[in-house]
């Protein structure tokens, strides 16, 4: 029994253990975000419409979803993170219609749905804060000639850099619960879930004892 | 059903009316009540029955997931996302689904991995293997058709470079590829096909196969840890006396193994539903962009021994040969192992070495399948591949001659 729990640790120590190994070399900060900080939350809906919104869609996203998860009645995430510009039930759809991006920037901003499930959130939080200039342009050290502009970049001359890290906190964690709604749902649910298979597995064990207690060796 | 039988049911029950209509009394006892399994069964033997609880979680899972999946080029990865967002409990099916898929290549690998231990193909199991060797097959078909659904970057990226193998066969080939994806790429007509293959008719196979291997089994009875025939020794009774009646011994032990199961399933649908990047990848939470390739292809972990494989040689069509290869031979694998004795307990050390060999290789170029193919790697590929075909080559010369242990008259 010792040698085939050793090697199906083995086994799935060689599944899990490099996942990430393959992708990029580059080196992330920690976005140290947390997904039950519905304050968080909250302060990334508003940066996120605020900074990103004009460009980026959410579109599997409503607005009345959000609210419902993030802590908001429907009339609060109106006039906090819609400005009034959308109903609730409308999905997170970009300010400037795609064509007039297309036009002003040469390309439609990705929608960012699922971009912390693509990239994960260190990739996002340390995206936001790797804007420098080259050639009188914006650059990004994780993106190369994004056609991104640094859109941090009033909040970063006038505030303090932790004021800075915590708006790129803030719309990563927000971006953590877009990519997956459910994620502390199933958290939730999870430990019961198991906590029933525990004690399920000592019933059907003491069950399998009993019966098996009249089976010489 | 003429003979009396003494178990029948009463006359003027429901159950006596369906009996003399059905073989449902006589069925029962055949392959459940009064079908006898050797009573040393050990870890290793849970993984046939947990095929089987996956394969039933597959089906229901699936069955939910097609209500409000849309098989279209447009649709397809917005549907999934619905589903993951706004169909009630829609994220646990997906789940439970996508972490199935994986979990049914863990517990068939292991279940093949016990035959190899106690030799469970050797007479009079060749059938029974042989069938396995088909489920796994068309196992594989119905993942690898299956991962093209989401229309995700992987799935999109990962079937073109699966099926444009196909075009390396000569003379045929390229238009047999075409044949399969019904187009010059793959398409919307290719999704539509791959998932008419994926609900219904690899399913359908695969059910007829899973009754065939047991039927087979229950023809020949269970091979055990020992791998001695316990029909040899039976009692004034005829019964086998190192053997128990399958219900309610091994049900309840199987339930044991099955709750068990669950809760590592469990675990990874609600805390590791992406298992560390290898079930769900994370280039596959992006649309399908005919334009755009992926920088790193790489298909689902349980298919990468073979991919790395694939990857050694540095010929297209050797390459696919020695990829086909590595299944094939597999399947010749009870007329490969001419050693009399089964059970890896008693047989000598070659075999124990070579089957040590063939764990690592296999392992390992699991592992290098994962792995973009730099030229260090591609070398230990290679290593590995070779390792791998080693077994199957070396086998019939060692174990026609293998020093084996006595064999016991009994089961342990």
């Amino acid at each position: 029994m010792k040698k085939v729990t050793l090697f199906i640790s083995f086994l799935l120590m060689t599944l899990f253990g490099s996942a990430y190994a393959s992708g990029s070399h580059l080196h992330l900060e920690h976005a140290h975000n947390d997904l039950r900080d519905k304050a968080s939350l909250q302060r990334g809906a508003v940066l996120f419409s605020e900074y990103c919104l004009s460009c980026h869609s959410v579109k599997y996203m409503r607005f009345n979803r959000i609210a419902r998860d993030i802590g908001w009645s429907d009339e609060e995430i109106i006039k906090k993170m819609a400005f009034g510009q959308y109903k609730i039930v409308d999905n997170v759809i970009q300010r400037i219609p795609a064509d007039v991006e297309h036009e002003v920037f040469g390309t439609v901003a990705p929608d960012l749905s699922l971009m912390s499930r693509q990239k994960g959130t260190d990739y996002i939080y340390t995206f936001l804060l790797s804007f420098h200039e080259k050639n009188g342009k914006w650059d990004n050290v994780l993106l190369h000639g994004t056609a991104m502009p640094n859109v941090l970049e009033g909040l970063e001359r006038h505030e303090d850099k932790e004021k800075v890290e915590q708006v790129a906190r803030d719309i990563a964690n927000f971006l953590e619960y877009v990519g997956e709604p459910v994620k502390t749902v199933r958290w939730d649910l999870g430990w019961k879930v198991l906590l029933y298979l525990a004690f399920f597995f000592i019933l059907t064990y003491l069950l399998k004892k009993e019966y098996w207690r009249d089976v010489k060796k | 059903m003429s003979e009396v039988n003494q178990n029948a049911p009463k006359k003027g029950t429901i159950l006596r009316w369906l009996d003399d209509r059905y073989p449902l009394i006589s069925t029962w006892n055949e392959h459940i009540a009064e079908y006898y399994a050797p009573k040393n069964l050990n870890f290793w033997y849970f993984f046939g029955a947990l095929a089987l609880l996956v394969l039933v979680n597959q089906f229901v899972t699936g069955i939910w997931l097609t209500m409000s999946y849309k098989p279209s080029a447009a649709e397809a990865f917005n549907s999934i996302e619905y589903i993951m967002r706004d169909v009630d409990w829609g994220w646990l099916l997906r789940y439970m689904h996508s972490t199935g898929a994986s979990a049914f290549f863990i517990v068939v690998y292991l279940h093949m991995f016990r035959g190899l231990l106690y030799g469970s193909y050797k007479e009079p199991r060749e059938l029974v293997w042989l069938i396995g060797m088909m489920i796994f097959l068309v196992l594989m078909a119905e993942a690898f058709m299956g991962y093209l659904l989401p229309w995700g970057q992987m799935s999109y990226w990962g079937a073109q470079v699966i099926i444009s193998l196909f075009s390396a066969i000569p003379v045929v080939g390229p238009d047999l590829a075409l044949w399969i994806r019904g187009d010059y790429v793959i398409s919307d007509v290719t999704l539509n096909r791959f998932f008419a293959m994926h609900v219904i008719a690899l399913p359908l196979v695969l059910l007829i196969l899973v009754f065939m291997h047991i039927v087979a089994l229950h023809k020949v009875g269970s091979n055990n840890p020992d791998g001695i025939d316990i029909k040899k020794n039976k009692n004034a009774q005829g019964l086998p006396v190192d053997g128990v009646p399958f219900h309610p011994y091994y049900t309840v032990k199987d339930s044991m193994g099955a709750v068990a199961f669950m809760f590592f399933f469990a675990a990874v649908i609600f805390y590791l539903p992406e298992g560390g990047g290898f079930f769900l990848e994370s280039p596959n939470f992006e649309p399908a962009n005919p334009l755009k390739t992926p920088e790193h292809i790489a298909p689902v972990w349980y298919f990468t021994p073979f991919y790395a494989i694939l990857r050694a040689v540095p010929d297209k069509l050797f390459g696919v040969m020695a990829m086909g290869g590595a299944i094939a031979v597999l399947f010749a694998l009870p007329w490969l192992d001419r050693c009399k004795v089964r059970s890896i307990r008693y047989r000598g050390l070659s075999y124990k070495l070579l089957l040590a060999m063939l764990t690592v290789s296999f392992v390992a170029l699991g592992y290098l399948g994962t792995q973009p193919a730099t030229p260090e790697l591609t070398k230990l590929a290679r290593i590995f591949t070779v390792m791998y075909f080693a077994f199957f080559f070396v086998l019939p010369f060692t174990s026609a001659h293998e020093k084996t242990k006595p064999l016991p008259k009994r089961v342990h």
